[in-house]
């Protein structure tokens, strides 16, 4: 029997490992929360999820469209044209033969239509952050083709001092219960990518997501990118279908791809 | 779900037709979005970081003392003073120097032989210096700067934001209290979000230098107590010897788009060579010690793990091309 879930697509990050260990790639209809250091590649993933979801659905893609939300001013143009160029590459040499194909998509299949759809939002506050996502209810209502929305980073805003804690969690809370509500109603994925910080506990600092106690209880999956000696790999922290596991992947000057040691890959935890 | 201001569900502030306004919520196209950047004033440096520093966003220099970061960031207002053509902004800087006094003497120093900048005939008519003593002084600055930026002073906008450093601002206030470290760590995300404002509002870059402190203790792994928490392109990073970090831990890592870190190392090198300034000269034992400087590409997210050898002579910092052991490297006329 063929449920809904099996029906439903997938987003692929680029990796075949990483994929494997989201069960096939980022689910549209579920709010995903990707954590890690600085420089780790959590910017790299949100700008490839936004080209790949654009994969056109010839090419086994979601032919879709993308809403990027950027609030540390980390979206960099010139990155973006360079994965979107090695999307476009490996999609093409992967489909190579198939020549009608290739024609039917020429016109999508250029870096500049690529970035043409994202719409990227950049925002500079909390109330900004909460205005934007506010407005998306009407937005993704005439913007139909949007299958992901990527926030980076999506606490940024709220690490400054509030006078009124209860007033943060409750924004904050509030703010995620709303995407979850635009996946469910407009069938997409949203990432939301967030810092880590160390928090004492039981002693010792421990290293745990931004503002993790307030609200990412709202989140479907939790997955945490780290270092393993050299390489970056991804573990799947939380999800309630989801085995824990971890997998190595690798940034390219094309974008998120499959890591280069010969190790054993995919790895139970 | 609270909207804690009505106007604010509809608008942003954003930068209309050169003026500061509240303009409707609407998403952009990547393919506007600003992508100037400002030169380092070397075309080796400039390869390192792929043309330049990128307006929209906040660069930090890290290293420890006599590494170069001051210097850098006096090129770099001279550089803003060019047009675009020549790899600048043609803009007035701002330079908010916590250490004192403020370098003036190498800043004129860097003027005298400058062709480039005399598209501008008194470029130092074009630099604003504002001394800041405590993390509050800075953010009362940066309200102030809100001002500045929209109603400059001379006829240039002011387009290059340089914080000298960030570190000395934050050295004696705090104790190592978990409170502390929290209060402090606030502090960082609302002048990180200021100055990301700025840059953003005003189409500026954003320069801040800091110092680097050694590494202490635990592994590089979760539930260190340590510093030594992996950030970035490199395991560990170096700098005389010693294995150092940048200051303020992980939460203002957090808060910078790109993390560029100079280092000097002093090798001892057997020389057969003429002696060359900077170099001391161990004629009983045939060695000489030599001074590298390195800049390294800690993360960014538009560029790859990368570095570069640099030297600072009067003229300015210069990046030095990667070359074989047996060339010689270039001879300043007189290394600082």
């Amino acid at each position: 029997m063929l449920s809904e879930e099996q029906m439903q697509k997938r987003i692929t990050t680029g990796c075949d490992d990483l994929d494997t260990i989201l069960g096939g790639g980022i689910h549209c209809k579920e709010v995903t929360e990707v954590g890690g250091v600085p420089g780790i590649g959590k910017t790299q993933l949100g700008i490839q999820l936004a080209v790949n979801v654009q994969i056109p659905v010839e090419y086994g893609g979601l032919g879709g469209k993308a809403v990027y939300i950027d609030t540390e001013g980390s979206f960099m143009v010139e990155r973006a044209y360079q994965v979107a160029e090695g999307c476009i590459m490996d999609t093409l040499d992967k489909f190579g033969h198939h020549r009608k194909v290739i024609l039917d998509c020429q016109e999508q299949m250029q870096p500049n239509s690529f970035l043409a759809n994202i719409f990227y939002f950049r925002i500079c506050s909390y109330t900004e952050q909460i205005a934007v996502i506010n407005y998306l209810q009407k937005f993704l209502a005439e913007q139909k083709d949007v299958k992901i929305i990527i926030i980076d980073s999506v606490t940024f805003h709220f690490r400054q001092d509030f006078d009124d804690l209860a007033l943060r969690t409750r924004v904050l809370c509030g703010m995620s219960l709303k995407l979850m509500e635009l996946t469910k109603t407009y069938n997409l994925a949203v990432v939301l990518l967030n810092q880590v910080t160390t928090k004492f506990t039981e002693g010792s600092f421990q290293l745990t997501l931004a503002l993790g106690d307030s609200w990412s209880h709202a989140c479907t999956n939790r997955v945490i990118l780290y270092w393993n000696g050299n390489e970056r790999h991804a573990y799947i922290d939380k999800s309630p279908s989801l085995r824990s596991a971890s997998a190595p992947f690798s940034v390219t000057s094309k974008g998120i791809r499959n890591a280069t040691s010969q190790c054993k890959r995919v790895r139970m935890m | 779900m609270l909207d804690p201001h009505p106007t604010s569900f509809l608008s942003q502030r954003r930068l209309e037709n050169g003026k500061d306004a509240m303009v409707p919520i609407k998403p952009e196209s990547p393919l506007n979005l600003p992508t100037q950047k400002l030169s380092l004033g070397c075309p080796v440096l400039d390869r390192l970081v792929r043309g330049g520093l990128p307006v929209g966003s906040v660069t930090e220099l890290a290293g420890e003392s006599g590494t170069g970061k001051s210097q850098i960031c006096l090129q770099l207002l001279l550089a803003a003073l060019r047009p675009p053509s020549l790899g600048g902004l043609s803009a007035a800087s701002l330079y908010i120097h916590s250490e004192f006094p403020f370098p003036l003497r190498r800043l004129r120093r860097l003027l005298t032989p400058f062709a480039p900048s005399s598209v501008v005939p008194t470029p130092l008519d074009h630099i604003f210096v504002r001394p800041a003593h405590s993390p509050d002084d800075l953010l009362s600055l940066l309200t102030a700067v809100d001002a500045l930026l929209a109603r400059p002073p001379s006829a240039l906008p002011v387009r290059l934001l340089v914080v000298d450093s960030i570190a000395a601002l934050f050295r004696s206030e705090f104790d190592n209290t978990p409170a502390d470290l929290k209060r402090r760590s606030s502090l960082f995300f609302k002048i990180a979000a200021k100055l990301k404002e700025q840059a953003r509002r005003f189409e500026a870059v954003v320069v801040v230098t800091n110092q680097v402190v050694d590494v202490v203790g635990g592994s590089e792994s979760y539930g260190s107590s340590g510093n030594a928490i992996r950030v970035g392109n490199y395991g560990s990073l170096w700098s005389s010897g010693r294995r150092v970090c940048p200051a303020l831990g992980l939460s203002w890592a957090n808060c910078i788009n790109t993390r560029i870190f100079l280092s000097r190392s002093d090798d001892i090198v057997r020389n057969e060579r003429a002696l060359v300034d900077e170099e001391s000269d161990d004629r009983v034992h045939g060695t000489v010690v030599r001074t590298r400087r390195k800049m390294e590409m800690v993360f960014a997210p538009h560029l790859p793990e990368a570095s570069c050898e640099f030297v600072i002579v009067s003229e300015g910092v210069f990046g030095v091309e990667a070359q074989s052991e047996k060339s010689e490297t270039p001879s300043p006329t007189s290394q600082i």
